[in-house]
């Protein structure tokens, strides 16, 4: 009898738990969207404060961080999950990537600043915030790729190999569609912590807009929404709605992750089932 | 392991049935034997009623094999003890049955006067009967060795029934008036020479469970 | 004629010795089967003749293993082909999480098959050898994974087949299924028997003796016996067999 009651009171608890989520994340987009959007208007991205810049600054950002580091990131993950042997330094590059993934994202902006701005003498721009959002992101994508191929079950591996199959052919045709929603999950969390970022930035990409529309010159400052938000609610320029600018701000911060998401999502959805056949069990 | 434990105890048990039986067998021999020289109707009777008792262990020892196999599905030395053990309660089921047609020459001959002594019949009895404890013992020690011996005691008793179908064979063309009994006598020592190829298929059965191999002890 | 002869295998895992010098030979169209209890050496036997045993790390190997007379441990060995040659069939039902048709064209399709008629027939042919063809014919672009066990399993057994593999190895096939299934797979032994040499580690001595011509015993490393089947099963030679196969330990 004691154990059926704890047994109903664990499951009421979790079921709390589970809906408190559903419920933040609704007052959150209530609270957020109900005040920013009303702003969201012609005038908010194209007038003489607009934050049209921004909102290019931020993709083109995450854009670049994501050329730089998915290569590197998803290289090493691969090659720690499939073909490093399992050693002393195998051990100490794990437990230097653990260490990097922990380490506060603002010392990574100071050591941006450093490198780029100052030692290589760049100044603030968008590609020195790039580069610096890359090896933020690094450590992560190293992990997460390293744990999602290392779901993928052993004896796939073995019944693919024992066909006769290198290991390259394995890991192209059979673990990578495989643990292709790991990584994707994987790559949405960067990306969403790129989005999102300001620390970083201010220190290696600044405050500055460029004046050209849609400007790609990665030497140029740029400053992204996030940054934008940050700026203008911590030092309001007098004169202007701050307010108002950073309520809209955050609704489109928002909008456009979720989007980014979506974008995501769907194709590899698609992919997925393209690739493991209809009615999967 | 209790599985195999009560698998153990069971092979055991059937062990015990089949000795009971082989017993029973000797018994009757024994008696069949004994109403004959005594022309002992009463105990000849009382044979072909006790092969009842004898058929119905002889049906539990196969149920028991039956069931045994089914169960544990035996290997090796456990699957020959097994096919072993119910071809051995096959054959003393048909040595039983011998014992009742050696009772029957017993009623056939009733109180008619012999026409000749009786001894070759006894003695082929008593080789019988020797062969069959050698055999029990043999099966119960699981001794290969004890077939040869047996083989032995066989070529004795056909030897003795070659003698006995001679004399037999002249006093019925010396006398047609005995041709009748001498053919009952006739019946009775072939019985007994049945009795005794069937002892050396025991025997063979033994050797089976001993090392697998087959081997024809009749030859 | 013999096609596989193994000669004084010794293996090591580290320092830990697996196999102490195994000799075996395998005839052409035949069933082998080994058996032994959990950790005697007979699967990693088997796993050291399509060389799936060299992915283990720090293991050591000695002695000889021929193969059509190829020693397939000697330097310059291509295991892709030998692995072609030599194919396995895993313990739990393994496809990839492909539709049944990309199951089966994956093999064919690493070693270079890409004529879409061609691969089709390829389907075709592997799916009724391992007779599983009737059952999936309306579905061979759907998911392998909604497949039933013994289904997956005559799958994984169709998709070596179309490489065109000569050995097929077998590491408890069945013993993740039901009793139905394990019948279909040890039927489907029994007709592949004519094309193939099989060998099959089994727990079930029973299935040794319905599906093999001859059984190996093997128990902490060793080989203890082999022989034909019948033989084996009434009355092994070794005292160690008899024991094992009457249930004494194990």
């Amino acid at each position: 009898m004691k154990a059926h009651q704890s047994d109903r009171l664990a499951s009421a608890l979790l079921w709390v738990g589970a809906s408190a989520i559903v419920m933040l994340l609704v007052a959150f987009l209530v609270l957020i969207l109900g005040r920013g959007l009303p702003h969201l208007t012609v005038e908010f991205f194209n007038g003489p404060d607009g934050v049209r810049g921004q909102l290019f600054n931020s993709f083109y950002i995450l854009f670049l961080s994501l050329v730089f580091s998915l290569p590197v990131g998803l290289g090493a993950g691969i090659y720690m999950a499939e073909y490093a042997p399992k050693n002393k330094l195998t051990d100490l590059i794990r437990l230097s990537t653990e260490s990097l993934a922990s380490v506060p994202s603002i010392v990574f902006g100071l050591f941006g600043m450093i490198l780029f701005v100052n030692m290589l003498g760049l100044g603030f721009t968008i590609l020195g915030g790039a580069a610096t959002l890359a090896l933020l992101n690094l450590p992560i994508l190293v992990r997460v790729t390293e744990e999602s191929l290392l779901a993928v079950p052993r004896s796939y591996r073995e019944a693919s190999l024992a066909l006769g199959a290198t290991m390259w052919q394995t890991l192209r045709k059979v673990i990578l569609p495989t643990a292709l929603p790991g990584l994707i999950t994987g790559i949405t969390l960067v990306a969403g912590r790129a989005l999102g970022e300001t620390a970083i930035l201010i220190f290696t990409a600044g405050m500055n807009v460029s004046r050209i529309p849609f400007d790609v010159n990665p030497l140029a400052a740029g400053e992204t929404l996030a940054v934008h938000l940050f700026a203008v609610k911590s030092n309001p320029l007098p004169g202007t709605n701050a307010d108002q600018i950073a309520d809209g701000t955050a609704a489109l911060l928002i909008i456009m992750v979720i989007v980014f998401n979506i974008c995501l999502t769907i194709p590899s959805r698609w992919l997925q089932h393209r690739h493991q056949g209809k009615n999967k069990a | 392991m209790p599985t195999r434990q009560k698998f153990d105890h069971e092979l055991e048990e059937l062990r015990t049935n089949i000795l009971n039986l082989g017993n029973m067998v000797n018994e009757q021999i024994t008696d069949a034997v004994r109403s004959l020289i005594n022309q002992d109707l009463e105990l000849a009777n009382a044979i072909v009623v006790k092969d009842i008792a004898l058929n119905d262990l002889q049906a539990i020892i196969e149920e028991k094999c039956i069931l045994l196999i089914a169960t544990q599905q035996p290997f090796a030395r456990d699957l020959r003890k097994l096919v072993a053990g119910f071809k051995i309660s096959i054959y003393l089921e048909r040595m039983g049955d011998l014992s009742v047609d050696l009772a029957k020459v017993t009623i056939r001959i009733g109180e008619e006067e012999f026409i000749k002594p009786i001894v070759d019949i006894p003695r082929m009895s008593a080789l019988v009967q020797e062969m069959i404890d050698i055999g029990l013992k043999a099966y119960v020690d699981e001794d290969c060795g004890a077939a040869s011996e047996m083989s032995l005691i066989d070529d004795q008793i056909d030897k003795i029934y070659s003698g006995v179908f001679g004399e037999l064979r002249s006093i019925m063309m010396e006398d047609p008036n005995k041709v009748t009994q001498a053919n009952y006598l006739l019946f009775a020592s072939r019985f007994l020479e049945r009795l005794g190829d069937y002892c050396t298929n025991i025997a063979e059965e033994i050797v089976y469970i001993c090392n697998g191999k087959r081997m024809d002890l009749n030859e | 004629m013999d096609k596989i002869v193994v000669d004084k295998l010794d293996l090591f895992y580290g320092d830990q010795q697996a196999l102490n010098k195994i000799c075996l030979t395998m005839k052409e169209k035949s069933v082998t089967a080994l058996i032994g209890p959990s950790g005697c050496g007979k699967s990693t036997f088997l796993r050291t003749l399509n060389r799936m045993q060299d992915l283990t790390p720090s293991v050591k190997i000695s002695g000889k293993i021929t193969i059509d007379g190829q020693d397939i441990y000697a330097p310059g060995t291509d295991v892709v082909l030998l692995r072609k040659k030599v194919g396995m069939v895993f313990q739990n039902p393994n496809p990839f999480p492909k539709s049944v048709f990309e199951n089966i064209a994956y093999g064919p399709r690493i070693h270079g098959e890409s004529d879409k008629k061609r691969l089709n027939e390829i389907v075709e042919t592997s799916l009724k050898d391992a007779a599983l063809w009737n059952e999936v014919k309306d579905r061979l672009h759907e998911s392998a994974l909604g497949l039933s066990g013994g289904q997956q399993q005559r799958l994984c057994i169709a998709r070596l087949l179309a490489v065109g593999p000569e050995i097929l190895l077998m590491d408890e096939p069945t013993s993740a299924l039901d009793p139905i299934s394990t019948m279909k797979i040890e039927e489907l032994i029994a007709e592949l028997k004519d094309k193939y040499s099989i060998m099959i580690v089994t727990h079930n001595m029973h299935q040794a003796s319905r599906v093999s011509d001859r059984t190996a015993f093997f128990l902490s490393g060793d080989l203890i016996e082999e022989d034909v089947t019948s033989i084996l099963f009434t009355r092994p030679a070794k005292k160690k067999t008899e024991d094992y196969i009457s249930g004494r330990f194990g």
